[in-house]
């Protein structure tokens, strides 16, 4: 394809683009001159150009829009539903062409007869209406006739310096329209089309001077070039560091790189309008066939994301856009009668959260019915009756996720059919985001799409196995279990060949890094050496991968893999490490697959956390002492240490624990200490481990001595019999009620006395 | 880089494309010969990082201009056994892309003449018959030409699972 033929795609795609977003808001506003200049615009470029690149089927449909657009452009015609329709055809119309052009440098056999027909239809009305106007305008003068203060408006306004461009163009198009209609010859058209590509370029100038359109491999190959630099640099610094002249200098170079290196990736970023734009296009169409009435509300459109990413989520989006209107948003007679707004609100919302890109599709819809989500998923037979009485409304929500779940009561042609949203969830998940939901019956559902910044470069936990490094994307990386050497042999269990390994008391299924990567050699369960179980979590499947060792998480630039690596199925890339190693990028997801390790689907992980729920739910760090159960609240901990019983010093009968120079009292209400302490075997034994558990409490740090840790849970508020006074001290934990700790209890070391913070009595209901 | 290439292409059709420059590489006891015109650099490089559960002809990745490259092991694909010591990589193009060829070592570049050019015996197995594109007679020994577009690891790949 030639140069000019591709300019002129990217060019008319831009165009379109244009002209579907100001289609939609002329909806609105159907006087906006604005508007329809630009849509005027948008289409005589095309037709101007693809006369000169002699594309006919383009240029005649692209005439029979113009007419029609003229006409509005005059003032003659009022831009109403079906003329709007009609427009919208016409630009699919156009779409369709150029995809052909694109793929086969030719416009192909298509017959547009209909969709022109259908526009010089549209324009018949305005004939009729054209000459009742000139009667109203000449009878009576007044600014009361409907299309008269429009027409005006054009013609005031066309002596401000943008418009008067377009009327002067208008000109050009029907003198040069005329001849190409009776005779398609050649001759006059070169002339036009230049005159009228100049135009719209000159009237963007102020755009058009500052920015550059440029490749996109251009930006990837820039992208890689940097990555090389920094990879040099870092030989350069430690090649240097021993000379002083030169680590001036090498210093400079690695500013000069992190700034060229930030530049880069800032290239690379667009704005979400880009891909937001197509969503009132949807939600016109959408709304009308499905008879909904939607006011759609977008926020933060300047919102900037990777290029890629950016590609990577319109899916997702538009699927989770059709999901709101079918399944949420009610029809305005059902709305009504529950005493909505007929009118639902779809709301859009892009935001940056530190590292991650959040956008959020919420509607004040129906919501999802979780009931009939239980009965679904037990119909289904995903979950099990029993299960399915247990689940709480969070985890039920988490259920529509899964493959060809679907709990509309119809199969419509625009959703339904239950490919929706595990679609939008792979999608998401493969460019390593998140998908959280959210919803409320008969208030709406928010669905939120959590996405990294870039996709380029993404935080990674080296590991090393079968003496190679790896990288381990850290989004997958939920915990990291270290096994000293002596226990390997006990620790991990086996069921015939399956290795497992509890973690707090749940079976967790293992996958041997080297048995998978080696698979026809011998592997002894090698109890000489220390391993580490990275446990991940990947599509919804959880598992302990078991490698040798583990080096520094890094920043990785993530490389693709030629196809014949992509086919091996586990490895999802490459990356240079900073010490100039290769190492490939470990596919979680890809290994689960491979390791056969199943989905979780009754329990779902990555459970969703929003900040309504957040205030009902609090996650609590389940832990035994003594024999009996507490809870501590997730957001006081600040960290787990297990430490030789004889780090535990004694102020008097108080223990404390010199904590990285700090003094920390330990609270042992559970007698955890005194029972180890008096134990038998334990004496003279300094190996001897405790766990403490360092809180924060107001201003200061407390330290609470425990047998084991169990879990992470939710922990939901309980109400006494017959109020609505929310008790304290206690929280309901997988259905069973639980004391939590009261850490303000903990007695300040200077203050001498008895106060001791109190192990609430779990008292255990019939579950 | 691509100027050079176009540069040479030229300067063959002018020499009516009687004489082809070829650079030579040894691998085991065969002089091979790659059209200069399909070698992008030729890096001496430290070992090539294995991919585990890879097709036995890949001979690992490799670091390339902030690329990361396929290579192909001739040694490998020709069924010879494992090189100590260094190895030296041509970067070659082909139509899928860049990737690398792993040799022993790399030589001069030779002119040779397309009059002294023979197609692959009959007596050669299928497998290499399918790799070289023929041989120069050089005046003490032969040179066998292969050929880049053969070598390409998605086309070797696709040939494995077919």
């Amino acid at each position: 394809m030639d140069e000019l033929t591709r300019e002129f795609l990217i060019e008319s795609q831009e165009g379109l683009d244009r002209m579907e977003r100001c289609l939609t808001d002329l909806e609105q506003r159907p006087q906006d001159a604005g508007l329809i200049g630009e849509i005027f615009r948008s289409v005589h470029t095309i037709k101007g150009t693809t006369g000169f690149l002699g594309f006919k089927r383009l240029e005649k449909l692209a005439h029979a829009g113009e007419n029609l657009l003229g006409l509005l452009r005059e003032g003659k015609l009022t831009a109403n539903r079906p003329i709007i329709t009609g427009l919208l055809q016409l630009l699919d119309g156009l779409r369709a062409i150029l995809k052909t052009i694109e793929a086969e440098e030719a416009e192909g056999e298509g017959d547009d007869a209909v969709l022109i027909s259908c526009l010089e239809e549209l324009q018949r009305p305005a004939q009729v209406e054209e000459k009742q106007q000139v009667h109203a305008i000449a009878g009576a003068d007044s600014a009361s006739a409907h299309p008269a203060p429009v027409a005006r408006k054009v013609k005031k306004s066309a002596k401000a310096a943008p418009i008067s461009t377009v009327q002067a163009s208008a000109v050009t198009t029907q003198t040069i329209a005329q001849p190409v209609e009776s005779a398609p010859s050649a001759a006059p058209v070169p002339k036009g089309p230049e005159g009228d590509v100049a135009r719209p370029l000159a009237q963007g100038t102020s755009a058009a001077e500052s920015t550059l359109r440029v490749d996109v491999s251009l930006l990837n190959r820039m992208m890689n070039l940097v990555g090389e630099l920094v990879l040099t640099r870092n030989q350069v610094l430690q090649a240097t560091s021993a000379d002083p002249n030169m680590t001036m200098l090498s210093r400079r170079l690695d500013m000069v790189t992190a700034d060229l290196r930030e530049s880069v990736m800032k290239a690379r970023m667009q704005p979400v309008s880009n891909i937001f734009s197509k969503i009132p296009r949807i939600v016109r169409d959408l709304s009308q066939s499905l008879g909904r009435r939607v006011r759609l509300e977008v926020e933060g459109q300047d919102t900037e994301l990777d290029k890629s990413l950016l590609e990577a989520i319109k899916d997702p989006l538009t699927h989770a856009v059709r999901n709101s209107l079918d399944h949420g948003i009610e029809p305005p007679e059902v709305r009504e009668s529950a005493g909505k707004d007929p009118e639902g609100t779809l709301k859009l919302r892009a935001a940056q959260e530190g590292s991650h890109v959040i956008i959020e599709i919420s509607d004040d819809g129906a919501g999802i019915p979780v009931e009939k989500v239980r009965q679904k998923a037990i119909e289904r037979g995903v979950i099990t009756r029993d299960r399915a009485a247990h689940m709480v409304e969070r985890e039920l929500l988490q259920l529509i996720f899964l493959p060809g779940f679907s709990t509309a009561a119809a199969v419509t042609n625009v959703s339904g059919r239950g490919v929706g949203m595990d679609v939008v969830r792979t999608n998401v998940e493969k460019i390593g985001g998140k998908v959280e939901i959210d919803s409320r019956v008969g208030k709406g559902t928010t669905l939120r799409l959590r996405i990294p910044l870039t996709l380029a470069i993404i935080p990674a936990l080296i590991v090393r196995s079968v003496n190679q490094s790896f990288a381990l994307p850290q989004g997958a990386l939920s915990e990291l279990v270290h096994v000293p050497a002596e226990q390997t042999a006990a620790v991990i269990e086996w069921i015939e060949n399956a290795p497992l390994y509890r973690l707090r008391g749940k079976l967790l299924p293992l996958v041997f890094l080297d048995r998978l990567l080696r698979p026809g050699s011998e592997h002894k369960v090698a109890a000489e050496r220390d391993k580490f179980i990275a446990v991940l979590d990947a599509d919804g499947r959880r598992f302990g991968l078991v490698v040798d060792g583990l080096a520094d998480p890094e920043e990785i630039v993530v490389k693709p893999l030629s196809g014949v690596l992509k086919d091996i199925g586990l490895f999802s890339g490459a990356t240079v490490l900073g010490n100039a190693d290769l190492a490939l990028i470990l596919d979680p997801g890809a290994i689960a697959l491979k390791a056969g390790v199943a989905q979780r689907e009754e329990e779902p992980v990555g459970a969703p956390e929003s900040e309504s729920d957040a205030a009902k739910h609090i996650e609590y760090l389940l832990v035994e002492a003594g024999g009996r159960q507490a809870a501590v609240p997730l957001t006081d901990v600040l960290r787990i240490e297990q430490l030789p019983l004889s780090r535990i010093e004694y102020i008097g009968y108080r223990p404390v624990l010199n904590f990285e120079g700090q003094l920390l009292p330990v609270e042992d209400s559970g007698g955890v200490l005194t029972a180890a302490q008096d134990d038998p075997k334990a004496q003279g034994n300094s190996e001897q481990q405790i766990i403490v558990v360092v809180c924060r409490e107001g201003n200061r740090h407390v330290g609470i001595a425990v047998s084991h840790v169990l879990d992470v849970a939710d922990g939901g508020d309980l109400f006494e019999a017959g109020t609505t006074q929310r008790t304290d001290g206690v929280t309901l934990l997988k259905n069973h009620v639980t004391g939590v700790v009261d850490l303000g209890g903990v007695a300040p070391l200077a203050a001498e006395g008895e106060v001791s913070g109190e192990w609430s009595q779990t008292v255990e209901t019939m579950a | 880089m691509s100027t050079a290439t176009v540069g040479v292409h030229r300067k063959e059709k002018a020499a009516a494309a009687a004489l082809v420059e070829m650079c030579s590489v040894r691998v085991g006891q065969t002089l091979f010969g790659v059209p200069i015109t399909h070698i992008l650099e030729i890096v001496g490089s430290p070992r090539p990082q294995p991919v585990p559960l890879a097709p036995g002809f890949v001979g690992g990745l490799v670091h390339y201009r902030g690329d990361v490259l396929t290579t192909v092991s001739l040694r490998q694909l020709l069924g010879l056994p494992p090189k100590d010591g260094s190895q030296d990589i041509l970067v070659l193009e082909s139509s899928g892309g860049c990737f690398g060829l792993l040799v022993d070592s790399v030589g001069e570049v030779l002119t040779v003449s397309s009059a002294d050019h023979e197609p692959n015996p009959s007596i050669l197995d299928e497998h290499r018959r399918a790799l070289f594109a023929g041989a120069y007679k050089l005046k003490d020994s032969l040179l066998v030409m292969l050929d880049p577009e053969q070598l390409d690891p998605m086309r070797l790949g696709a040939e494995l699972v077919a």
